[in-house]
């Protein structure tokens, strides 16, 4: 196991905010300033490739893969990750060979999923308590093993989107005419969807599953208002979706705020999309 | 123009939910020519040239010659359209460079790569749109910038699906006159979908006229006549006389040359 403790020395020096000086906040933020970039990319293509309900679909699995784990006698953690890869795959398996709609694909999966999940919970009320953690998410609770795969992830999610950032935005515009004009679709679409299962399920102990989705898609839609073309279009999501993690947990720590950061994080970012709402419309008024 | 060919369907059926769309296509597309496939809504056009990209599952073969020894056909596809958020802030030399860059857009366009992208924007007359956003070009200049995005590819085979759908009358008749331009200076083959049988006509130098299966094909000027319009498109078409389309044809010609002039 990496030893992180000098990532949070140094980042509790960094915010010197009286809050900061406990070491769950500091893993707090590093969760934080690691998923936040990660939502905020795969959110551009989220966007261009229309995919928010699969990202809804993939947090709302979350419990049940912690059923199938309390059911194996797994770490539900784990069982969880797990699931959400397979479901993640699953749907672009169906998708790509079936000729249904994605939505259509996508409701399938999802509605299986969340029965299966409230079979288990119906039946076990020690469940419930833990399909509850799912709903509003807590980002305070993240340990040194989830913090070292997310900054696995972290590295490998980058080092993919260095290679294929250009590609993915092709397939979202027209996938056979990317796979005309010889990029691997097949091979980028299932990767992506792999990653994206993951980034969410990871960003449902953050947010919880009610609010994942926006965690995704706020951020880039409101890039898509700011940026002017689609290399900018990434540094803002990332910018805002960076601003609004950072600001969302200390505004939580506050005590006269004293509210869920996961919240409070899509709030802020909310915020910024009205900002760029009013930037946008001005834009076109002067147009 | 060759006469050996640069694809060959032989026997191609395609099936989708269980209806026949195609029926043991049998067709040649001669190298260096321009190649028009015509014929009614729901012919199977389209699918067609789906098969012919990979794009759907088909029995039968769909052969390709003239490609340099044991390596692929070069394709470059020109959509009918693209479906997109219109408000996605890409701009048109990004949408070119993205498929020709490994660096990823956000650490910015390379030198290489942008003056390539201009180059093939400079071939289809659209160096003016490099700073555009993809979202708010026409019809026809979108058309221009998926020539070019196909162009890029250095095809041997350029597949257009109704490219000039929804375009005017001018726009049309000046994409096609680029096109053969192209075609001459490039040396590739133009395979099209087309419902303007006066193009085909002016520009195409063989013709497959489809209706789930091939009811003509060759020289449009011997193909297209009465009856096979008439057992393509139904028999209110056989009653157009070819003359009267080679006219319009070249009235269609003569109108470009003037605006040309202008």
């Amino acid at each position: 196991m990496i030893d992180l403790s000098f990532i949070y020395q140094a980042l509790g020096r960094l915010i010197p905010c009286p809050c900061m000086e406990a070491r769950f906040m500091q893993q707090a933020l590093l969760g934080l300033l690691l998923l936040a970039p990660m939502a905020a990319t795969m959110g551009v293509h989220v966007v261009n490739h229309r995919m928010a309900f699969f990202s809804d679909a993939v947090s709302h699995t979350a419990f049940t893969g912690v059923a199938i784990g309390l059911i194996l006698g797994l770490n539900p953690d784990w069982t969880m990750v797990v699931f959400a890869l397979v479901f993640g795959l699953g749907i672009m398996v169906v998708q790509r060979r079936s000729s249904l709609s994605v939505d259509t694909v996508i409701g399938v999966f999802f509605s299986a999923g969340i029965a299966f999940g409230l079979a288990v919970v119906s039946r076990d009320r020690s469940a419930a308590v833990e399909a509850q953690t799912f709903l509003y998410g807590d980002i305070l609770t993240l340990d040194d093993p989830e913090l070292t795969m997310l900054l696995l992830l972290f590295v490998f999610l980058f080092v993919f989107m260095w290679f294929g950032y250009n590609r993915l935005l092709y397939i979202g515009l027209h996938p056979a005419l990317a796979q005309t004009h010889r990029v691997r679709v097949r091979l980028y679409q299932y990767v992506y969807a792999a990653l994206l299962a993951l980034v969410v399920i990871f960003s449902v102990r953050t947010v919880g599953m009610l609010l994942v989705t926006a965690m995704l898609v706020v951020p880039a839609a409101a890039a898509r208002n700011f940026a002017r073309s689609a290399g900018r279009m990434f540094w803002w999501a990332n910018l805002i979706g960076v601003s609004s993690a950072v600001a969302g947990l200390l505004i939580s720590a506050q005590n006269w705020a004293n509210t869920a950061t996961g919240a409070t994080v899509i709030l802020v970012a909310c915020l910024w999309f009205v900002v760029s709402a009013l930037v946008a419309w001005r834009r076109t008024r002067r147009q | 123009m060759s006469h050996e060919p640069a694809v060959e369907f032989d026997q191609l059926t395609v099936r989708l939910e269980g209806m026949t769309v195609l029926d043991r296509v049998t067709a040649m597309v001669p190298r260096h020519g321009c190649t028009a496939i015509v014929g009614p809504n729901g012919a199977g056009k389209t699918t067609l040239l789906l098969a012919l990209l990979g794009q759907i599952p088909f029995t039968g073969q769909v052969r390709f010659s003239g490609g340099r020894p044991g390596r692929a056909v070069r394709m470059g596809y020109v959509p009918q359209r693209l479906s997109f958020d219109r408000g996605m802030p890409i701009t048109v030399i990004e949408f070119l460079v993205m498929g020709l860059q490994n660096l990823p857009l956000w650490m910015g366009l390379s030198k290489n790569c942008r003056r390539r992208a201009q180059h093939h924007l400079q071939s289809v007359h659209g160096e003016d749109l490099a700073n555009r956003h993809l979202g708010a070009l026409s019809g026809g200049e979108m058309q221009r910038i998926l020539l070019a995005l196909a162009l890029q590819q250095e095809p041997e085979l350029l597949v257009l699906d109704e490219a000039a759908a929804g375009v005017d009358f001018q726009g049309e008749q000046l994409f096609c006159e680029l096109l053969e331009s192209l075609r001459q200076e490039r040396r590739f083959t133009q395979l099209m979908v087309s419902h303007d049988l006066a193009m085909v006509m002016a520009h195409a130098s063989h013709v497959i006229c489809l209706k789930g299966r091939v009811t003509g094909e060759g020289c449009p000027h011997q193909v297209m006549n009465s009856d096979v319009l008439a057992s393509t498109f139904g028999p209110h078409m056989g009653v157009v006389d070819r003359r009267s389309l080679m006219s319009v044809a070249e009235e269609k010609k003569c109108e470009c040359a003037r605006n040309h002039n202008r």
